[in-house]
């Protein structure tokens, strides 16, 4: 696999790996005929996300040559602290950074990664990858129920209102009113928690469907990523769940790429007040499967 | 015991949020006393802070819009609670938009300071945000604790120099040693000094001016008409409390002054507007 990005494309790129970066320690890599797929999932297998990047979204995007497997490259799986720094700091790359060329070479087990900058440097960077079998979420989003679609703006104001370290919080959807209110986990003393709860109409939203009042217990810290993607891009996001305990779906798109984030939910999410203890999170079902599929027909 | 009031002004709002938000930067935990007329955070110096200890006073008049504030008896009308100011500033802060802010004391799971605020949206219903701040209410035989420090007998009292120098200086010192001498006299002369076994560093200020305290002091407003103009009082203090306090600052007060009791204590005090802030951090050996 070989494909190149130019000017802002490698900041967007940059930005979905911070997106990414916040879900797992490992990022994996799939190229494949729809286009580039990220994927990270974590530790409890309780989130994953996926941003597949179209063709159309590099300057320059090929498979591997003939030599390689007919359907796309090998699914390369790199740690996420390898990848991430290079990509750290995007107001730097927006300075410096004219162009930026990745490639999967596998008879050496290696990405490389090199940065076109101004003043005639360039940056070449080996990192080492393992051969994995490609990870999918096994979610079929456009089968669910309920759908939200609303301006990332919007979430994110929804979001604000709760700290950065907030974990779990619960989203209540009614036909008249739309809540998000922290959840306190166990461990941590309710008696000596802040409760924030903020809540809006929901003709705020611009598409609401919901069959039936419901609340949804998730994990907030590994949307944030999401989220600020979408804010940065002014993109909607759209969000299909079904009922407590089955995963819950935020996803992005526009004509070059797609992202989303699946996230688990609580099973017994009735369980809301603070003298409840924390249930684990049910793990979203993950297919860690032989062959490289297109990430959109899983979806 | 009730509490509610009500803020509409959105100076008043980001007054009172600058004022907590500074507060939540020098101490984890304090205590609010709601008076009828002001609003007092008060840290007592214990041992397990260091024996620092903080009194901020503001008005209440110019920071709620309605204020009702029945105590804990009619002899005793006022309400102490503790509280950690760090859940109150980020709680103002995310209602910083908003049309009006309600502050009530309630009881949820347990006694709250519960902040409300209507939030304007371009759809005719408004979104709503409450944010309950768990509180512990301070019993009346404990009131003692947190009443307002007597003005030290000082040996000298000095304008500071700007803040922000002050904390550049500190914060550089701090890499060098863990305490820190102020010293400073009557002839508006302050040193900040560090000593180490390989170095001695010494910030020399000068032209600060020393505040008049007039009243029952001599006519020259010195705490003693025969003290030596040039003779420095001093303290030895943990670098790390008067960092903290120097960080904590977001606006530059009007007025900033030290009190010196020659190797017992520093005592600052910020006046802004109708805030005043007083921190004291004892002297170590």
């Amino acid at each position: 696999m070989n494909c190149l990005l130019e000017g802002n494309g490698v900041k967007v790129f940059g930005k979905a790996l911070h997106a990414l970066s916040r879900i797992g320690d490992a990022l994996w890599l799939d190229p494949t005929v729809k286009g580039l797929a990220l994927r990270a999932v974590n530790s409890a297998h309780s989130a994953y996300a996926c941003f597949l990047f179209s063709p159309l979204f590099f300057q320059h995007y090929s498979l591997g040559s003939g030599s390689e497997q007919g359907s796309g490259s090998v699914n390369c799986k790199l740690l996420m602290k390898s990848i991430l720094p290079l990509f750290r700091c995007l107001t730097s790359i927006e300075r410096n950074v004219e162009r930026c060329q990745i490639s999967v070479s596998t008879p050496s087990d290696r990405v490389v990664v090199q940065f076109f900058c101004r003043h005639g440097i360039t940056k070449t960077h080996n990192l080492r990858f393992q051969e994995s079998e490609a990870l999918q979420a096994v979610f079929a989003s456009h089968l669910c129920p309920n759908v939200l679609k609303a301006p990332a703006r919007l979430l994110c104001d929804m979001v604000m209102h709760f700290p950065s370290s907030q974990e779990e919080i619960t989203l209540s959807v009614t036909p008249l009113r739309v809540s998000l209110t922290n959840y306190c986990e166990e461990g941590k003393d309710p008696m000596r928690t802040m409760y924030t709860e903020m809540s809006l109409h929901p003709d705020e939203f611009d598409f609401f469907q919901v069959g039936v009042d419901l609340d949804l217990t998730f994990c907030l810290k590994e949307l944030r990523g999401l989220l600020s993607f979408a804010e940065s891009h002014s993109l909607p996001v759209s969000v299909n769940f079904s009922t407590a305990g089955k995963p819950v779906c935020f996803s992005v798109e526009d004509v070059v790429l797609e992202a989303s984030v699946v996230l688990a939910t609580l099973m017994d999410s009735e369980s809301r007040g603070p003298s409840q203890p924390a249930e684990t999170l049910a793990p979203v079902t993950l297919e860690v499967c032989g062959c490289c599929c297109s990430a959109r027909g899983i979806m | 015991m009730k509490f509610r009031g009500k803020i509409v002004d959105v100076a008043c709002l980001n007054h009172v949020t600058r004022v907590i938000s500074t507060i939540s930067k020098l101490t984890k935990t304090c205590v609010l006393r709601l008076t009828a007329d002001n609003l007092f955070f008060v840290l007592s110096g214990k041992v397990a802070n260091g024996g620092v200890s903080m009194w901020c006073e503001l008005s209440q008049a110019n920071v709620f819009d309605e204020y009702q504030m029945e105590g804990v008896s009619s002899e005793d009308n006022e309400i102490c609670l503790e509280v950690t100011p760090e859940n109150l500033s980020r709680a103002l802060k995310t209602v910083q938009n908003a049309k009006a802010v309600k502050v009530k004391l309630t009881k949820k799971h347990c006694p709250c300071l519960t902040i409300a605020a209507e939030l304007p949206t371009l759809s005719s219903i408004s979104r709503v945000v409450t944010h309950d701040v768990p509180v512990d209410v301070i019993p009346r035989r404990l009131w003692h604790e947190f009443k307002e420090p007597s003005m030290p007998d000082f040996d000298v009292s000095v304008y500071l120099p700007p803040l922000k120098t002050m904390k550049n200086v500190v914060d550089r010192m701090k890499n060098l040693s863990n305490f820190l001498v102020i010293e400073a006299n009557l002839s508006g002369e302050m040193n900040l000094k560090i000593e180490t076994d390989l170095v001695s560093v010494t910030t020399h200020f000068k032209d600060l001016g020393n505040p008049l305290w007039g009243d029952d002091a001599s006519q020259d407003g010195g705490p003693s008409p025969s003290r030596d103009p040039e003779a420095m009082a001093q303290a030895r203090v943990d670098i790390r409390k008067l960092q903290q306090f120097l960080m904590g600052q977001q606006v530059n007060p009007s007025k900033a002054m030290c009190n010196i009791v020659h190797e017992r204590v520093v005592h600052l005090i910020l006046l802004h507007e109708d805030v005043s802030l007083q921190y004291f951090i004892p002297a170590v050996a």
